[in-house]
């Protein structure tokens, strides 16, 4: 009923092809963008932009550049962190040694170095594969983070081994460093992951991204009907290391200001593949669905948990009613009873909680943090049992039960 | 419907009360890390400080009328949610508490613009200790650079160190990191042998390469720079090489007693330098004990409280009480903003006599700020591990600050150059 595709006939192959055939979609994309884009910066605090917008966004481009290697090209690598290191570590040195660059030159730049440094290591997934190749990228992020450790060229000889990101101007106003305003940050974020995701998007479903699946499905096959591998998989590493490596500028540049060798170690790449696996591999929305499960979730539990739930005010708590209820919507769709149950269930609990904190109840912040801890760990086997495929593909299920809803298969 | 009517009047009545507390409150968050991998030092440290705002809070009403609202903020000891809890805390904050040198380092250069005084005693960056840069920060007592000047001291007592070798055993980290240079400026003037060995943060448990290292050296002396399960680490494995334990000296952060615990009667002999004391018989400690921890208001416990962690958050929450106490007279208002505690903060003078008013003669060297001097090089004592607990060692040493306030100046200006434009005070016109 709400997104009923009877009628809207394809005339043509361009608009049979288009990046949105189904009207719906392209509606709602419009308005998670008008949100993104004009919505969140006029209303957003500080901590909002600093603790969520900005992370989501760094994070989820991250992920999407490694779903291009795993998810697209079947190629698995535990070696995001250092990659994001690269891509740091590179704008770091660009913008000291050359301080007249423009900052988002300088980040769209730094993927380069960090694509050269990807392929290298992309090489020996040429002659071995799955978890062998897991290893050949684990060897890349403890080399990485040794050399970022040992030469001291790269932090410029700084005391502290750690890399701080100087106030950077632009046209007049600081983009980077202390004396940039969240929002600013957030813009340059934002235009940037909405430039990647553009081509992104793009390259997967051109010539390119066919290749690449062909690969990650079977690869004797592939070469068989003509596809040069070493070309396809070293592009993928390439493209995906780009995307990584810029992911990984901003991270320190708009986002961190300063970073020692050891942030880019291993549990960073860790982070980033749960949130591409959680996301759904092979899927570029999925990697966004992940970061707000992965890096937004825990923020906003802890925010819940510090606030006294009967003392909202009214647009939030008409924010949480409906999202409570869209979810529950939602999962009833898609037929999945355990959604509802969890939806209704975090609502209950909710209410729970405030009626505790009214009587008096207080946890202290410990606390709170170990029970975060044990709630968004449940919530990824929970999301991974209903659906092994990732969040994308929950998405995919309950759009295809909305396009016929109210009838059942 | 009757339940309900019941619930929206206690929510009304809690907004009521809530706003009223609000009025008379001082909002010193402090970004606590009891979870994690550092959380088995982090514990005591939080609950002395927590213990001794609530001693004042019951005792006195909070500091000049005001309550203390100490909130803790749970990092983890990580930086990320670290500026979590910054970002979460500042709007009403008076003060930062970081509580880890990775969260310092990131606070840093936001504090020119938020305006909010970093207070980070003991720990952090040394070149902090250059007030007229860094205008907002503090890391009073006595910083890692005191400390390691005291530690080159203390070794010279038993003569000169010409033609000795030292071992730096240290976090690869830029905690550990911190104070090299100065080690590297002494070992040139005093001519002994710096040998400096780092551990991976992934070592820390595992370190029998570095004391392989140190066992084909043979240094005459071992300075360890270490911080959590990195110190039980070293303590277990120079033991288990049989390394003297009276040449071993480590940073106030290696002197923890459940680490040496651990060793027992092996570690006899351990030396760490720290500018605080555990001293049992001052009257706070019976104070803390009768009023917060025999009311039930405490996380410690018995045998933690007496340990030289706790001691230590206790003095840490001293000086933020001071500071606001000062600005609080000087300023004549009970509800002080985070302007009036920079001052507060620039402008402490704990002396011998205020100390015993405090009941805390003992526990800390007295020391004073200006608004060029943001640490107080206050001085410490070397602290002997006799098997079971720490003893001071030493009497009170005083660093030789004057002979590396060059080292202080260029590193404070060499900072504010990479992160131009950053304000200076101009004003002041005191030495550090």
């Amino acid at each position: 009923m709400l997104y009923r595709t009877a009628g809207q006939f394809k005339t043509s192959y361009i608009a049979d092809q288009a990046l949105f055939p189904v009207k719906q979609d392209a509606f709602l994309l419009g308005i998670i963008l008008a949100l993104a884009w004009i919505v969140f910066p006029l209303t957003a605090s500080e901590f909002t932009f600093q603790t969520l917008l900005i992370p989501i966004l760094i994070y989820a481009l991250a992920a999407m550049g490694l779903n291009i290697l795993t998810g697209f090209a079947g190629q698995l690598s535990l070696g995001t962190g250092a990659f994001m290191g690269v891509g740091a570590y590179a704008c770091y040195k660009m913008v000291t040694l050359m301080p007249w660059m423009n900052p988002i030159v300088a980040i769209l730049l730094s993927g380069v170095f960090s694509a050269g440094i990807g392929v290298v290591f992309g090489i020996p997934s040429l002659r071995i594969k799955g978890f062998y190749l897991a290893i050949a990228t684990l060897a890349a992020q403890f080399f990485l983070v040794w050399l970022f450790e040992k030469w001291a060229w790269l932090y410029n000889y700084n005391a502290s081994g750690a890399i701080q990101v100087p106030n950077l101007e632009m046209f007049g106003v600081f983009v980077s460093g202390p004396q940039a305003a969240s929002v600013t940050e957030y813009y340059i974020v934002l235009f940037v992951v909405t430039l990647l995701t553009l081509l992104c998007i793009n390259l997967t479903r051109g010539n390119l991204g066919r290749t690449w699946k062909a690969t990650r499905d079977m690869d004797i096959a592939a070469e068989l009907i003509g596809i040069n591998l070493m070309k396809s998989k070293l592009t993928a590493f390439a493209v995906s290391s780009y995307v990584v490596g810029v992911a990984g500028a901003l991270y320190v540049f708009m986002w961190k200001g300063a970073a020692e060798p050891n942030v880019f170690d291993i549990p960073l790449s860790f982070q980033v593949l749960f949130i591409a696996i959680i996301g759904g591999l092979g899927s570029i929305m999925g990697n966004y669905l992940g970061a707000i499960l992965i890096v937004g979730l825990p923020v906003v539990l802890n925010v819940v948990a510090g606030t006294q739930v009967f003392e909202i005010s009214t647009p939030s708590a008409i924010l949480l009613v409906a999202l409570i209820a869209a979810a529950t919507f939602l999962f009833w769709v898609a037929r999945s009873l355990w959604g509802v149950g969890a939806a209704i269930g975090f609502g209950a609990v909710t209410l729970i909680y405030g009626y505790a904190q009214l009587q008096g109840f207080r946890i202290d912040s410990a606390l709170i943090e170990h029970i975060n801890v044990m709630i968004v760990g449940g919530l990824i086997i929970f999301f991974l049992i209903i659906e092994p495929h990732g969040l994308n593909q929950l998405w995919r299920l309950i759009r295809e039960k909305l396009i016929i809803w109210p009838f059942p298969h | 419907m009757k339940h309900f009517t019941k619930l929206a009047i206690a929510a009304a009545l809690g907004t009521v009360m809530g706003t009223a507390t609000v009025a008379q409150e001082l909002y010193t968050p402090n970004l606590a890390y009891r979870t994690g991998p550092f959380a088995a030092t982090g514990i005591p440290l939080m609950n002395g400080q927590a213990d001794y705002m609530t001693l004042l809070n019951e005792r006195d009403g909070g500091i000049g009328g005001a309550k203390i609202d100490f909130e803790e903020c749970e990092t983890g000891y990580s930086t990320e949610k670290g500026v979590e809890c910054y970002e979460k805390t500042k709007g009403k904050a008076i003060v930062t508490q970081p509580w880890s040198t990775g969260i310092t380092l990131q606070v840093l250069p936001k504090t020119n613009v938020d305006q909010i005084p970093i207070l980070a005693p003991g720990y952090g960056f040394s070149p902090m200790a250059d007030g007229k840069v860094f205008q907002w920060a503090f890391n009073v007592p006595s910083g890692y650079w005191d400390a390691a000047d005291m530690i080159v001291q203390y070794l010279e007592q038993d003569g000169s160190l010409e033609g000795k070798k030292i071992a730096f055993l240290h976090l690869d980290h830029p905690y550990g990191k911190e104070p090299l240079p100065l080690l590297e400026k002494l070992a040139g003037e005093k001519g002994f042998e710096l040998l400096p060995i780092p551990v991976g943060l992934k070592e820390m448990q595992n370190q029998s390469a570095q004391w392989l290292q140190i066992r084909r050296e043979r240094p005459d002396n071992v300075v360890m720079w270490g911080w959590g399960a990195m110190n039980a680490g070293a303590i277990t494995e120079a033991v288990k090489t049989k390394y003297p334990m009276e040449n071993f000296i480590g940073v106030w952060w290696a002197g923890h007693d459940a680490d040496l615990k651990l060793v027992g009667d092996d570690g006899k002999g351990y030396k760490s330098i720290s500018w605080s004391f555990p001293n049992q018989d001052a009257p706070v400690m019976k104070e803390l004990k009768e009023r917060v921890f025999d009311a039930g208001l405490s996380q410690s416990n018995a045998e933690e409280m007496q340990g030289v962690f706790y001691g230590r958050g206790v003095v840490m929450s001293m000086i933020l009480s001071e500071a606001i106490q000062g600005a609080q007279k000087n300023f004549g208002t009970t509800e002080i903003d985070a302007s009036q505690l920079r001052w507060g903060l620039e402008n402490l003078n704990i002396t011998e006599e205020r100390l015993e008013e405090l009941g805390m003669a003992g526990m800390v060297p007295p020391f004073s700020t200006s608004c060029a001097n943001h640490t107080g090089h206050s001085g410490g004592w070397m602290l002997e591990w006799d098997g079971s607990k720490f003893v001071k060692a030493s009497d009170l040493l005083k660093p030789n600050t004057d002979s590396y306030a060059d080292l202080i100046a260029s590193a404070a200006s060499e900072y504010a150059t990479a992160n131009a434009p950053w304000a200076m005070n101009e004003e002041c016109s005191a030495t550090n």
